[in-house]
């Protein structure tokens, strides 16, 4: 008789016999610590967590950087008028007095300069040569905010002194003045939405984590239920009650399975809840991205992570088996660790867009396909096939987690 | 009852211990040919039912693997085994209704409590869940475990546990029984409940069969004897049997007598 084939009018009891499996198991996995914090702590709050420090940190860094006074000395500004007066008028900068020229790369590093100014030639209030300005400052922050600051004096001195030349050249109106400087004028108009612009820069990351929070949601329990039970000395008595291997194997699918994507849906939940809470409050490019993300969104992604959750489960399972120990399940899981990251990191790179070839290639696919919901730019067609390939690709995985199941050198290993 | 018929298990050796030539008799063990080890040979024997069958053999002669396929854990390679007439082959399933498994080995699930433990096989066994619960009650009571019913496994003592693991072996009521090596582990006490309920399930007339290594839990509680070694059956009948073949008066010394003459002779029928 094949264990693994349940009579056709077995198939109520089958059930129950799935049901009373799946019902123990997840009891044990809900009175385990571990993994309810992998399961439920971790996603649920790591997101929300994660964001909110990340933007709670680069706005008071932002703000420190802007309400920061620029400490600066002016080497020729005689050579510039109205320069000087323009830097002292300005409250977001502060001269200092005795640096000689020479020092001011050591005064940067000592922070005793923000940034020098020396100006290269006199300015010849005729149509003369260019004058030529020098700012020296320390670019390594990101969000240094001197360079902007100074450009701005800058620029309103220059187009003070252009207004100046030009009208002495006989060109009194701002429009004339615009078609000597510019005769030909570009006007660009991006038909990309916001969303779309900052989606596909930001829209990688989310994806990568859902993904990594699903995996890690479904690895403790498919350890806990394979290689456990052979460390606890308890499977060797479970494959002897009288059910067919396979809906034992369909219990323990489902639960690790149930791990996984309550896992996934609580990461997308968590930043969910932080929009919702927090999300709004945020400005710039973070914000627009967040304004424009719908519940359907947030439901279609959901809806992709389930298959990958069943890809998982059947995989970790299958590794688990194979283990002695819990330990053992562990070490085996690394390669495996790699092979879920490696392709949902692909979905981060510059240029690596959805298509119909990235959409033959598991995890990627489904990463793409969320940056592509969150970007608002999902072709529905490839969505849906991207579905039905990861459902296939999920079953395959499944069946090869039966068999394997049913192999005595992988139960009865060593 | 239980009928075994010429069971036989062979595993590939693992690449290490593979022969690539032949060697001399007596330099290897003689169940490893070629890429195949042969851990259990052509072995027969019957076991009666309201009769204690004592599985004896040195660790590594096959007794577990016997023991796993004649309950359906393994595929034999060739031959097969019946219980009250149910094939091992034809019908494992139905095997594994009739019989009830226990090993020193066994482990317990951890964070269930003993009686989440034991109704939990007792559903996997089919029984209704009101039929469940009243034989977790009627376990509990026979074997003086209702203290600790609600307990949870990973606070147990190895006594508490190993009673936990009679009455999961116990919930679907099997005719036959199977204890690998239940004493292993136990304190004198522990080990003294254990081989007491064993001799009551005789008295049932129930089949039991017994693997130990403890002679004088063999004296004390076998009819029918078979020993094994190095995969084959080396001695089948009676305990009186073993003494009367051997001329030892020590059970011990018995089975030392009869392994070793099993190493050069083949099986030796009482």
């Amino acid at each position: 008789m094949n264990e693994t084939t349940p009579t056709k009018d077995a198939r109520g009891g089958a059930l129950a016999t799935v049901g009373t499996i799946y019902r123990k198991e997840m009891r044990e996995v809900l009175r385990d610590r571990r993994t309810l914090v992998f399961m439920i702590v971790f996603p649920l709050l790591l997101i929300p967590l994660l964001l909110s420090l990340v933007t709670e940190l680069v706005s008071s860094a932002v703000e420190k950087a802007e309400a920061e006074t620029v400490r600066y000395a002016l080497y020729d500004g005689e050579r510039l008028p109205g320069l000087a007066e323009a830097l002292t008028q300005d409250p977001g900068f502060e001269a200092v007095e005795g640096v000689a020229r020479e020092d001011i790369k050591a005064a940067i590093r000592d922070e005793r300069l923000t940034m020098a100014l020396t100006v290269r030639e006199p300015f010849d209030a005729g149509a003369g040569p260019q004058t030529t300005v020098d700012l020296f400052y320390n670019g390594a922050s990101k969000i240094s905010k001197v360079e902007r600051k100074t450009e701005t004096v800058l620029k309103r001195q220059s187009e003070r002194l252009r207004v100046a030349r030009l009208e002495a050249l006989g060109l009194d109106s701002p429009d004339k003045q615009s078609a000597v400087l510019e005769p030909v004028k570009l006007e660009t108009h991006n038909t990309a939405d916001m969303r779309e612009v900052l989606g596909e820069q930001a829209g990688g990351m989310l994806p990568y984590m859902f993904i990594i929070f699903c995996y890690l949601g479904a690895l403790y329990p498919a350890i806990d239920l394979a290689a456990g039970e052979k460390e606890r000395g308890t499977l060797e008595t479970l494959l002897l009650a009288p059910i067919p291997r396979v809906l034992l194997v369909l219990g323990k699918f489902l639960v690790v399975f149930t791990a996984g994507v309550v896992s996934a849906l609580l990461s997308i939940a968590g930043l969910g809840l932080w929009l919702v809470y927090q999300g709004q409050e945020v400005g710039g490019a973070l914000g627009e991205i967040i304004k424009s993300v719908t519940a359907l969104d947030l439901t279609l992604i959901g809806l992709m992570l389930v298959p990958m959750a069943a890809m998982f489960s059947a995989l970790l399972l299958s590794i688990s088996i194979y283990a002695k120990s819990f330990k053992e399940a562990q070490s085996y899981s690394a390669p495996l660790n790699m092979l879920v990251i490696m392709p949902a990191v692909l979905a981060m790179l510059p240029g690596i867009e959805l298509d119909w070839t990235w959409a033959l290639v598991p995890i990627t696919n489904i990463s793409l396909a969320i940056k592509e919901l969150i970007k608002g730019t999902m072709d529905y067609t490839m969505l849906v096939a991207i579905l039905g390939s990861s459902v296939v690709i999920a079953a395959a995985c499944l069946v090869f987690c039966t068999w394997w199941f049913n192999r005595e050198d992988v139960l009865f290993r060593g | 009852m239980l009928e075994v018929e010429g069971l036989c298990k062979t595993f590939p050796l693992p690449r290490g211990r593979r022969s690539k030539g032949a060697r001399p008799p007596g330099a290897h063990d003689p169940r490893e040919q070629g890429q195949q080890f042969h851990a259990v040979r052509a072995v027969s024997f019957r076991a009666e039912a309201g009769r204690i069958l004592g599985l004896l053999g040195p660790n590594g002669a096959g007794k577990t693997t016997l023991m796993r396929m004649m309950s359906t854990a393994i595929k034999p390679t060739a031959g097969t085994a019946r219980f009250d007439g149910v094939d091992i082959l034809q019908n494992p399933l139905g095997v594994r209704r009739t019989i009830g498994f226990l090993s020193g080995a066994t482990g317990l699930y951890g964070r269930l409590t003993a009686r989440e433990m034991i109704a939990y096989y007792g559903e996997l066994h089919g029984l209704a869940r009101a039929v469940v619960r009243a034989r977790v009650q009627e376990l509990a009571r026979a074997l003086a475990m209702e203290d600790y019913l609600d307990r949870r496994n990973d606070a147990l003592s190895a006594g508490m546990k190993q009673k936990v693991s009679i009455a999961r072996t116990l919930i679907h009521d099997p005719q036959v029984l199977i204890f690998d090596e239940p004493t292993t582990g136990l304190d004198v006490a522990a080990a003294q409940t254990v081989l007491e309920l064993i001799a009551r399930f005789k008295r049932e007339g129930k089949t039991v069969i017994f693997s130990t290594h403890h002679m004088h839990e063999v004296e004390r509680l076998c009819d029918d004897v078979v020993i094994i070694h190095q995969g084959e059956l080396c001695f089948t009948g009676t305990i009186e049997d073993m003494r009367a073949r051997t001329g030892a008066r020590h059970l011990d010394q018995a089975f030392l007598a009869l392994v070793n003459a099993g190493r050069g002779e083949g099986e030796v029928r009482a």
